[in-house]
């Protein structure tokens, strides 16, 4: 009688090998893709409190969201828990929005979080974030926030092409990501996405939500910190 | 087949043993995919697009907890331990699929292994359906080699 735990084992080992050899192919690509380095010195003069806040600045809490444009968790808290608070309480007044960038997934990650300022550049920022969790796909790298498809967002935001290609290519935001992720990882003790800090802005009183918590849990912290 | 189950499950210990089992898988998948957080508040959810994956996790904890206490029975009958090796892969590569995504276990991987940790963290997530319907599969085979095996050994026993 055939082994079934060899022919299991077998067809995963090729089914594996097929998969490593497809993606080892498509990250080549990305291997001579230079990055410019960043000095301490940029790191100082970058501030989160410049970061683009969704909302009243003045409301009393601020959610910070850390997040990487290709988490597929990020996306469904986007779609299924985001539109209930920016309802209840960004629209109201009570709170306001703020996203901390953590790039760490795949090599697009970087380049989609440098494209969000880029549009902010242009006064597009929530726009253009918006755009690519709406578009995110399956596939971690797989083309969707290629650089091309970056492009074809800021295109379709009506976006100053020229401006947003200077900003792209001479990687004007490289720095700001780079130190987002630094604060997210050091500041929050982010080690996946998303994360979530709750901020009183008031008394400083905070709390950490690990996960795409559903709408229940904000609602009750947020109403326990304001 | 239903004749061997009845035989296995008739005894409290198996039960207790598959429950185990089951719990014991079910329970930190749940977790790991984002199904049930334990802070700051016991919150459990289900989204639309994710009730497909929850199923796969139920499906997956319960054949493995079926495989393993009908193997445990088997290795007591005939001392053959041969089939529980295959429950046992079957079980891990479930368990594995989606484990990754955008949680720590990924972080952790891509921190440590850099590119390749990349690489398969994307695999496990990308493929996580296919993986763990494969994994059902496999579990599914070894139900089914395991019960017929039963039946005849239990027939020669008799």
């Amino acid at each position: 009688m055939v082994d079934t735990k060899k022919i299991a084992v077998a067809g995963a080992a090729v089914v594996l090998f097929v998969i490593l050899v497809t993606f080892a192919t498509s990250y080549m690509s990305d291997f001579d893709t230079p990055r410019t380095s960043t000095t301490e010195d940029e790191f100082k003069t970058l501030e989160l409190k410049q970061a683009p806040v969704l909302g009243s600045k003045t409301a009393t809490v601020t959610i910070i969201e850390v997040g990487d444009y290709q988490c597929h968790m990020c996306k469904l808290w986007f779609e299924e828990t985001r539109p209930q608070i920016i309802e209840n309480y960004i629209n109201t007044g009570k709170a306001n929005l703020v996203f901390v960038d953590m790039p760490f997934l795949g090599f697009d990650s970087i380049p989609a979080s440098e494209a969000t300022y880029c549009a902010d550049d242009q006064g597009k920022y929530w726009e253009y974030h918006s755009m690519l969790f709406t578009y995110q796909e399956d596939e971690i790298d797989g083309g969707w926030a290629s650089a091309t498809r970056l492009q074809a967002f800021a295109f379709n935001l009506g976006l100053d092409i020229e401006q947003f290609d200077k900003c792209m290519t001479t990687d004007d935001h490289y720095a700001r990501v780079n130190y987002n992720k630094q604060v997210a990882v050091t500041e929050f003790g982010a080690n996946s996405t998303p994360t979530f800090m709750i901020v009183n802005t008031l008394s400083g009183e905070s709390q950490r939500v690990v996960g795409a918590h559903p709408y229940s849990t904000f609602e009750n912290l947020i109403d326990s910190l304001i | 087949m239903n004749n061997i189950f009845g035989i296995i499950y008739s005894k409290p210990s198996y039960i207790l043993i598959a429950v185990g089992i089951f719990s014991l898988l079910f329970i930190p998948l749940i977790i790991i995919s984002e199904f049930l957080f334990l802070e700051p508040f016991l919150v459990f959810s289900v989204y639309p697009e994710t009730t497909l994956s929850f199923s796969l996790i139920v499906t997956l904890s319960f054949l493995s907890s079926l495989a393993v206490s009908m193997n445990i029975y088997r290795v007591k009958l005939i001392k053959e331990t041969r089939k529980i090796g295959s429950s046992i892969v079957g079980t891990i590569i479930g368990a594995s699929a989606g484990a990754c995504s955008c949680g720590p276990i990924a972080f952790s991987v891509i921190a440590t292994f850099g590119t390749i940790g990349s690489i398969t963290s994307s695999f496990l997530t990308i493929y996580e359906i296919p993986i763990r319907l494969t994994s059902i599969g496999i579990l599914g085979i070894v139900i089914f080699i395991t019960s017929k095996s039963l039946s005849r050994e239990c027939k020669v026993n008799l």
